[in-house]
């Protein structure tokens, strides 16, 4: 463990001494992304880095000569003036010149970035406590997008995946050569949205909704990994975002299947299932959306987020149960899954919760009962 | 004929802890405010290493994700509000009156004041740890809502912290406002003046300007968990931003 990290430090000295040219493998710099938007925005990056660079050598290359030219031991003599208009103007004048200069491409790169006119896509973008939900308007087709490492990785029962903290369920899915509208919001705090390789990084504010776009060239396509970039609570570093680049055809045949598989959730939901069958759902679902804020034993965390075992709603009071799951309970951190899971998943959950860790009822709740309560 | 001899001289300072509780001599007051500063910056420090230890290698090691948050927002309030600016209104309070050839600061009592508030505000910060809720988690920006609906019970003493922080900044830097323009020697024109002195002339008028805009927000925080206000729910969360804007502005402006 610790000779790993040696050898990665040492290295990095290394390569820092040896071999400048590898400096691109490292990720030093900002990525160059692969938009339009992305290479101005890398361009622009550079060219005031090296308008730095440059003030940077020449007021030290100045100072120093100074120093070293006119040092006391030469005899140097102080001179005595004071008050010298030319140069006072001068040094005025360099500055604000540099700053126009610089001011100029900035503002036509802000003028580029904030231009979301004109989409072909337009998807609204909601954070939750912490998943990311996702919209594509005009197309009836939504979904959530949870985090699928395991808490084994997390807690390092077992190696850590390749794209550890980095994977998600469902994939946010864009189509290449067309312009793609971001609306951003969010659903409780403040996220932010952030894909460094299509360079939007944009605040997502309950109440507000923040725009940007992104236009991915044909032949880009790919998958795409960001996260969330304001802390928003205990799990922010565990809402990632994987953006997934199509081709158009393949996008449409995406959207025919998202719409496909709703229908089929709805007739799934109008089926029987048995105590075992939603269990073992159930325990899935846990785990994936409950146990963030509950507990994987169902054991709640800290002060604000109650335990299930032992809870006296998930022993004597299924209405309230349900009603929890499917409405939420406003102003605390209990959203409403309504949206997010199928009648059969919260009716697994609901199933799952009243029978796990002691909390033995006994009791089925079936997705029947579940799309009645909504009602 | 009998000499009468009455003591007119200094009697000194108090003895015991009693001297520096009492204490009005700016040089004292100065030295216990770069004190604090210190021992801030050594909790702030431990704060961070204890971060950075987690953060060695990727997973869980030493902390949950709770106690994480809390150790990232009480380093960033520590750093800023314990450290950074004790240490300038310290170095001010050392050195503005010797500067400007002053015989104390022009208000000692209150400059006693100003410093034993903090102690008390970071006293009622710090013992948030140990609180079952645990301490004030939501970053030291402390943007609405994570910070007012979706925060843990402690954010109360966190505003009040917040508020004796502020009462503490507004009287030092009133303080030296009035010492600068009252209690300058004869001949030290304001042209004069060194020129740590004008920035501390400057940034104590920025102080009583940004001070009461942050104790208005976190008095804001504090309606809308406590008494069902609105001020900084959905719409009207921009006031924060605003003002967080304000101090971070503030707070860059002293490190320059």
């Amino acid at each position: 463990m610790f000779f790993r990290a040696w050898q990665r430090l040492s290295s990095v000295v290394l390569g820092l001494a040896l071999a400048p040219a590898a400096m691109a493998d490292w990720g030093l710099n900002m990525p160059q992304g692969i938009t339009e938007v992305s290479q101005s925005i890398f361009e622009l990056h550079m060219l005031i880095f090296w308008i730095c660079v440059w003030i940077g050598v020449v007021v030290f290359g100045v100072m120093f000569y100074s120093i070293f030219k006119h040092r006391k031991s030469k005899g140097a003599v102080a001179s005595k003036f004071h008050e010298s208009l030319g140069l006072e103007l001068l040094w005025t004048a360099v500055p604000t010149v540099i700053l126009i200069a610089m001011a100029v491409p900035a503002t036509s790169v802000l003028i580029q970035m904030y231009d979301t006119t004109n989409s072909d896509v337009d998807i609204k973008i909601t954070g939750h406590q912490w998943k990311w939900q996702y919209d594509y308007l005009g197309e009836d087709v939504g979904f959530f997008s949870n985090l699928t490492t395991t808490d084994d990785e997390i807690y390092n029962r077992t190696e850590k995946g390749e794209n550890y903290l980095e994977e998600v369920d469902n994939h946010v899915v864009v189509p290449t050569g067309k312009k793609v509208r971001f609306l951003i919001t969010s659903n409780d705090v403040i996220h932010a949205w952030w894909v460094p390789e299509i360079a939007v990084k944009k605040d997502a504010i309950p109440g507000y909704i923040n725009e940007s776009w992104a236009m991915i060239p044909e032949g880009q396509e790919g998958i795409y990994r960001g996260k969330c970039a304001e802390l928003c609570g205990v799990q922010h570093g565990f809402m990632p975002i994987v953006l997934e680049a199509v081709t158009a055809d393949e996008y449409q045949v995406w959207l025919d299947d998202q719409r496909a598989g709703k229908v089929a959730e709805a007739a799934a939901a109008q089926g029987d299932f048995s105590y075992d069958e939603l269990m073992v759902e159930g325990a899935a679902v846990y785990a994936r959306s409950c146990a963030g804020c509950h507990g994987t034993e169902g054991q709640g965390m800290g002060s604000i987020f109650p335990a299930l075992a032992g809870s006296p709603m998930a022993l004597n009071d299924m209405a309230g149960h349900i009603d929890i799951v499917i409405n939420g309970k406003p102003g605390s951190a209990m959203q409403s899954f309504s949206a997010q899971l199928t009648d059969v998943e919260i009716a697994a959950v609901i199933t799952f919760e009243r029978n796990a860790w002691g909390n033995d009822t006994g009791e089925t709740v079936t997705p029947k009962m579940i799309i009645d309560a909504k009602k | 004929m009998t000499t009468a001899t009455a003591s007119h001289d200094d009697h000194g300072p108090a003895k015991g802890i009693m001297r520096w509780v009492l204490t009005t001599n700016h040089k004292d007051i100065g030295s216990m405010y770069l004190w604090f500063s210190f021992i801030m910056l050594l909790t702030g420090g431990v704060m961070a290493l204890i971060v950075r230890a987690e953060l060695f290698q990727p997973g869980m090691q030493l902390i949950r994700p709770e106690f994480y948050n809390q150790m990232t927002t009480m380093h960033g309030l520590i750093m800023v509000f314990g450290a950074i600016m004790p240490a300038f209104v310290g170095l001010a309070n050392w050195m503005v009156p010797l500067m400007i050839g002053a015989p104390d600061m022009a208000l000692p009592r209150m400059n006693n004041w100003s410093f034993w508030i903090l102690p008390f505000a970071f006293g009622m910060l710090l013992f948030t740890l140990f609180t079952e809720a645990g301490a004030p988690n939501f970053g030291w920006t402390f943007y609405a809502p994570l910070s007012t609906t979706y925060a843990p019970s402690s954010v109360t003493y966190f505003i009040f912290g917040v508020h004796m922080m502020g009462i503490s900044s507004i009287m030092g830097a009133i303080n030296i406002i009035v010492t600068i323009l009252n209690l300058r020697a004869p001949g030290m024109t304001l042209m004069k003046m060194p020129l740590f002195v004008w920035t501390w002339f400057i940034t104590a008028y920025l102080l009583v300007a940004v001070m009461p805009v942050l104790a208005g927000v976190v008095t804001m925080m504090l309606m809308d968990i406590h008494f069902g206000t609105a001020f900084l729910t959905r719409q009207v969360v921009v006031i924060l931003y605003c003002s967080n804007t304000c101090s971070g502005s503030l707070v860059t402006l002293k490190c320059i």
